[in-house]
C-alpha cells in the first residue's frame, strides 16, 4: 500500500520535475531581461538612486520632438521593409509550390540545397549581396563587360540605399526557401488522394491547383509569413550590414539609443525595444492563431 | 516453478470514469498456461502490465511464488512480455535481439551464439541470425520475439494478444508453437486475448475477465460448455437464455413447459442456457420442441445458422449438418434437449 | 516542352541562390587590385586568405565560436532532453502554456532580449565573460531544441522501452541500449539547430560580450565596416566552411523537409 502510495506521489513530481530545468532556465534569462527591460524604459534605475516610474521614455519617442521624428520614420521604414519581404517571399514561394510541388515533393537532393541555403548565416548572406549588389559589385561589372553602364554611378543604388532594397532582397532570397520548404512539408502531409479525387471529379491541373492546392496550403503560408514578418522586424544584422544611417530600421535605431551614455536615451532605447516587442507578439501570436485556425 | 498470485487489484485511470481493475484475484498454478479472456478494453493488457510493473496498481498484491513483486522494480522481475507487435529493435539483427537479454546479464559471446541458435531451433527459424526485423514476416518476427523472450529464462511468460495482428492460418501455426514450447519449457504464462478460439485452444485453464474482475475460470471444456454465469455464456457464444419458474424437472417458460435435467430444489426463478449447435431445428412436433417460425438462414461455411422467432424472443440455432432448405416464415419447430439445459447466474 | 525548359532555368536560378556567396567569396577573397570593372580577376591571389587564416585573431575568434557553439549544445540538449520528452509523451493540464512561454523568446527582437539581459550580466560578473554569452544563447537555442525533440518523442513508441525493461535493463540501460538509437537522428538535428544558432549569433554576443569576448561573427562585423573587401570576403569563408561541412555531414539526417518546416527556425 505504502508503495503505491510512493509511486503516485513520485508520478506528479514527473511532469513538473522534467519540466523545471529547462522552463527554469527561460524564466530566469529571458523572464529577467523582461522584467529589466520594462523597469529601465519607465525610468527604474535602483543603483542611481531612480525610483520613481515614469512614462517619459515613451511620451518622448512618440511624441516628443527629436527623437518621435527619428522613431516614427524608423518605425515606418521597419514596416515597410517588412511588408514588402514578407508578401515578396511569400508570393514566390506560393508561385514555386503551385508551378513546380509535385516535383519538389519527391527531390531530396533538391531539399538538401535548400537546408543549405537555409542554414547560411544571416550576415553572411547579407555581406554576399552586398558584394554582389554593390555599384562597384559583381552585378555592375556584369552589366559593364555586357555594355550596359560605363561607370559605377550608372549601375542603381540598391545596397545602402535609401528605400532599403538590398534590405528587402536579403530578405526575399533568404525566406522564400523557407517558406517554401513549409509549404512542401504541409503538401507532404496531406493525402495525395485529394487530387485524385479532384481529377476523378473533372478537375484540371490549374482547377486543382486552385481549388485543392491553394486552401490547403494558405492557412500555413499566412502563418509561416506572420512569423517571418515578426523575425525581420526584430532583425539585426542585415539591416546593419545593408542599410544606410538614415533611415534606420527601428533595432538598429534602439541599439544606437541604448548605447548613448545618456540614461534618458538609454530608457528611450529600452522603451523602443520594448515597443518593438509587443508588436512583433502581436503578429507572432496572431500567426499561431491562423496556423490553429488551418489545422483545425 | 513458479505460481503467480494476483491478490485483489484495483487499479483506476483518470481518463475512465468505471475503474479498470475491482478486485481482480488469480491463481496461475506453475507450470500452467491460463489464458485471460475478455473483450477489447476491459484491463486485460493492465493486468499484464501490473504484473511486470510497468504500471503500478492501486491497491493489491502481486506475487510470484511467496514473494510479493510490489517493490521490485520491473527489470528484476523475470516476468517477460510479448505484446500484439513484436518490438524487435530495428537497429540490431536478429541474433543481438535474441541476445539481447542475455548480453545485459553479461553472457560471453559463445554462450549468446548457442542460446541464440537453441532458440532459433526452438522456435523453427532456423539460420537467420543475420538479418534484420524489417526482412522478417509478421508472423516470423513474432517467433523471434518468442525467442528472445524465452532466452532469459522468464520466471512468468505474459502474452498480450501476440497473434491478433496476424493472418488466420500464421495465426494457428503459431498457437500450436506457443504451446507446444511452453510445455516443453514448463514455463507458468498467462495469455491475454479477446479471441475464444485462442483462449480455449491454448489454454490449461480459461478465465473470463468482465467488469474488472474474474467472472468465471474453468478449464476450456467446462467453462465453455458449461459456463457459471449468463454473463460469462454470452462471451461463450450462447445467445438463447430460457428465464421461468423450476419446479421439479419442469421449467416453466412464458411460452411453454419444457423438460429440464432437475436437481430437486425448492421451486424457484431461473434461467437456463443452451449452446446453439445443441438445439435441433425440426419441422414436426417432439418432445421439449417449441413451435417457433423461421427469421433468417445464413451459410458460414462449416455451419449453418437458423435464427428462429418463438413468441417476442429470437433464438439462434447453428446446425454443423445440413438440413432440408427452408423458406423463411416457414412454422418450425425448436428442439431444447434436456441434457444440454443448464442453469446460469444472472 | 516550354514546361520543362521553364522547369531548367528555374533549377538553374535556385543552384544561382545557393552557390552565388560562395563564388563571390571566391571572387573577392582570392584576388588583389580586383577593382571595377574586372569581372574575372587579373591577379589571383592566395594572400589574403592565407594571412587571415593564420592570423591570431581570426584563430581566437574560430576557437572561440566553436567553444560557445559547443557548450550551448551540450546545455541545451541536457537541459531540453526531459523537458522534450514529457511534452511529446506526457498528457497534461497547460501544455499549451509551456510551449507558449518556450516560443515567446524566440520571436521577440534579440535587440530586446539582450539589452534587457545587460544590466542583469554586468551586475552577476557575467558580462564579457564566455559563459555569460554561452547563457544568453541559450535563450534563442533551448526552445528550438525542445521543440525538435518533443516532436520526435511525440512519434515515438514506448513499448520498444517496456520491452527492454522486462528483458531485464534497467532504466539507464534502457536509455543507451533503446532510446538513444531509436531518437538519434533527432539528437543530430537537434544539436545542429543549437549549434548553427549560436555559431550566427552576433548582436547577442555583442550586447553581452561587450567586445571581450571575441566570436567569429563579431569578427567578421567589425571586418565588414572596414570596407576591405578581401578580407571580408575570406572571412565570411572561414565563417561558413565549417556550417556547409557539418550539414553534408549529416545530410541524411536532415533528409526530410519535416524537419524545417515544422520547427519553423529563421536563422
Amino acid at each position: 500500500m505504502a508503495h503505491a502510495r510512493r509511486y503516485i506521489w513520485w508520478q506528479r513530481l514527473v511532469v513538473p520535475l522534467t519540466l523545471a530545468p529547462a522552463l527554469g532556465l527561460i524564466a530566469v534569462l529571458f523572464g529577467t531581461s523582461v522584467l529589466y527591460g520594462v523597469a529601465q524604459s519607465l525610468g527604474y534605475l535602483p543603483f542611481l538612486g531612480q525610483t520613481a516610474l515614469t512614462l517619459s521614455a515613451y511620451r518622448n519617442i512618440l511624441g516628443g520632438a527629436n527623437v518621435a521624428h527619428d522613431f516614427w520614420i524608423s518605425f515606418g521604414f521597419s514596416l515597410w521593409v517588412c511588408c514588402a519581404a514578407t508578401l515578396l517571399a511569400g508570393a514566390g514561394a506560393l508561385l514555386v509550390v503551385m508551378l513546380y510541388g509535385d516535383r519538389l515533393r519527391g527531390a531530396t537532393r533538391g531539399l538538401m540545397i535548400l537546408n543549405i541555403n537555409l542554414s547560411f548565416p544571416h550576415l553572411v548572406w547579407a555581406i554576399g549581396l552586398s558584394l554582389l549588389l554593390a555599384q562597384s559589385g559583381l552585378l555592375a561589372r556584369v552589366a559593364t563587360a555586357l555594355h550596359l553602364i560605363g561607370m559605377p554611378a550608372d549601375f542603381p543604388v540598391l545596397v545602402r540605399d535609401r528605400y532599403g532594397i538590398g534590405i528587402i532582397l536579403d530578405y526575399i532570397t533568404k525566406e522564400t526557401p523557407f517558406l517554401v520548404l513549409i509549404l512542401l512539408s504541409i503538401l507532404r502531409s496531406q493525402p495525395d488522394a485529394f487530387g485524385v479525387v479532384a481529377q476523378n471529379l473533372g478537375a484540371t491541373r490549374w482547377q486543382r491547383l486552385r481549388y485543392v492546392t491553394l486552401p490547403l496550403v494558405l492557412p500555413g503560408l499566412s502563418a509561416g509569413a506572420l512569423l517571418v514578418f515578426a523575425y525581420v522586424f526584430g532583425a539585426y544584422e542585415v539591416p546593419a550590414v545593408l542599410g544606410v544611417q538614415f533611415p534606420r530600421m527601428l533595432s538598429v535605431l534602439a541599439l544606437e539609443f541604448f548605447s548613448n551614455p545618456d540614461l534618458h536615451s538609454r530608457a528611450e532605447g529600452m522603451a523602443i525595444s520594448v515597443i518593438m516587442a509587443l508588436v512583433v507578439l502581436v503578429v507572432a501570436l496572431l500567426g499561431r492563431v491562423v496556423s490553429n485556425w488551418g489545422a483545425s | 516453478m513458479t505460481r503467480v498470485v494476483l491478490d485483489r487489484l484495483h487499479k483506476s485511470f483518470p481518463t475512465q470514469p468505471t475503474p479498470v481493475l475491482a478486485g481482480l484475484s488469480l491463481d496461475v498454478h506453475s507450470g500452467e498456461l491460463v489464458a485471460l479472456l475478455g473483450p477489447s478494453g476491459s484491463g486485460k493488457s493492465t493486468v499484464l502490465k501490473i504484473i511486470t510493473g510497468i504500471e503500478q496498481p492501486d491497491s493489491g498484491d502481486v506475487r510470484l511464488g511467496e514473494q510479493s513483486l510490489l517493490h521490485v522494480p520491473p527489470h528484476q522481475r523475470g516476468a517477460v512480455l510479448m505484446f500484439q507487435k513484436a518490438y524487435l529493435f530495428p537497429f540490431l539483427n536478429v541474433a543481438d535481439n535474441i541476445g539481447f537479454g542475455l548480453k545485459l546479464r553479461g553472457a560471453s559471446k559463445q554462450q549468446m551464439r548457442s542460446e541464440v541458435g537453441r532458440m532459433l531451433e526452438l522456435v523453427e527459424l532456423p539460420g537467420i541470425e543475420r538479418k534484420f526485423p524489417g526482412q522478417l514476416s509478421g508472423g516470423q518476427q513474432q517467433r523471434v520475439a518468442l525467442a528472445r523472450a524465452l532466452v532469459v529464462e522468464p520466471r512468468v511468460l505474459l502474452l498480450d494478444e501476440p497473434l491478433s495482428s496476424l493472418d488466420t492460418a500464421i495465426r494457428h501455426t503459431l498457437q500450436e508453437t506457443i504451446r507446444r514450447v511452453q510445455r516443453e519449457l514448463d514455463i507458468t504464462t498467462l495469455l491475454v486475448t479477446h479471441d475464444l478460439q485462442e483462449a480455449i485452444a491454448m489454454s490449461d485453464r480459461t478465465a473470463l475477465l468482465l467488469d474488472g474482475m474474474i467472472e468465471a475460470i474453468d478449464r476450456p471444456e467446462a467453462l465453455f460448455q458449461r459456463p457459471p454465469t449468463q454473463a460469462a455464456a454470452r462471451f461463450m457464444g450462447i445467445s438463447t437464455f430460457v428465464t421461468g419458474q423450476v419446479e421439479g424437472a419442469q421449467l416453466l417458460a412464458p411460452w411453454g413447459a419444457l423438460q429440464v435435467a432437475g436437481d430437486g430444489e425448492r421451486p424457484h426463478a431461473a434461467t437456463f442456457a443452451i449452446r446453439p449447435e445443441h438445439l435441433r431445428l425440426l419441422d414436426a412436433s417432439a418432445p421439449n420442441a417449441v413451435p417457433g417460425a423461421l427469421q433468417d438462414v445464413v451459410y458460414n461455411g462449416e455451419f449453418t445458422l437458423y435464427r428462429v422467432a418463438i413468441g417476442a424472443d429470437d433464438v439462434r440455432i447453428k446446425a454443423y449438418q445440413a438440413v432440408p432448405h427452408q423458406p423463411v416464415g416457414t412454422p418450425v419447430y425448436v428442439q431444447f434437449p434436456p441434457e444440454h439445459l443448464f442453469e446460469v447466474l444472472v | 516542352m516550354i514546361r520543362q525548359f521553364v522547369w531548367n532555368i528555374f533549377l538553374v536560378l535556385a543552384g544561382l541562390l545557393l552557390f552565388a556567396p560562395v563564388v563571390i567569396f571566391g571572387l573577392y577573397g582570392f584576388s588583389t587590385r580586383y577593382f571595377y570593372p574586372q569581372l574575372i580577376p587579373s591577379y589571383w591571389s592566395a594572400t589574403t586568405f592565407l594571412r587571415q587564416l593564420t592570423d591570431a585573431r581570426t584563430r581566437q575568434a574560430l576557437i572561440l565560436s566553436l567553444e560557445i557553439g559547443t557548450v550551448v549544445s551540450c546545455l541545451s540538449l541536457l537541459v531540453g532532453y526531459p523537458a522534450a520528452r514529457t511534452l511529446g509523451m506526457r498528457p497534461f493540464r497547460g501544455k499549451s502554456v509551456v510551449y507558449m512561454l518556450l516560443f515567446v523568446p524566440t520571436v521577440v527582437p534579440p535587440v530586446a532580449t539582450g539589452i534587457g539581459l545587460n544590466i542583469l550580466f554586468l551586475r552577476t560578473g557575467l558580462a564579457g565573460t564566455v559563459l555569460g554569452v554561452a547563457l544568453v544563447h541559450l535563450v534563442p537555442v533551448l526552445p528550438y531544441v525542445v521543440f525538435t525533440l518533443s516532436s520526435v518523442f511525440a512519434r515515438y513508441d514506448p513499448h520498444y522501452e517496456y520491452q527492454a525493461l522486462v528483458l531485464g535493463a534497467s532504466r539507464v540501460q534502457v536509455f543507451w541500449t533503446v532510446t538513444l538509437p531509436l531518437i538519434f537522428p533527432g539528437i543530430v538535428v537537434a544539436t545542429l539547430f543549437a549549434f548553427l544558432i549560436s555559431w550566427s549569433q552576433y548582436l547577442l554576443t555583442f550586447l553581452i560580450g561587450g567586445g571581450q569576448v571575441i566570436t567569429l561573427p563579431i569578427l567578421l562585423f567589425s571586418t565588414v565596416s572596414g570596407g576591405n573587401p578581401q578580407a571580408t570576403a575570406v572571412l565570411s569563408l572561414i565563417f561558413v566552411a565549417p556550417v556547409v561541412v557539418i550539414l553534408i555531414a549529416t545530410s541524411r539526417y536532415l533528409a526530410t523537409d519535416r524537419v524545417h518546416g515544422q520547427s519553423g527556425i529563421t536563422l
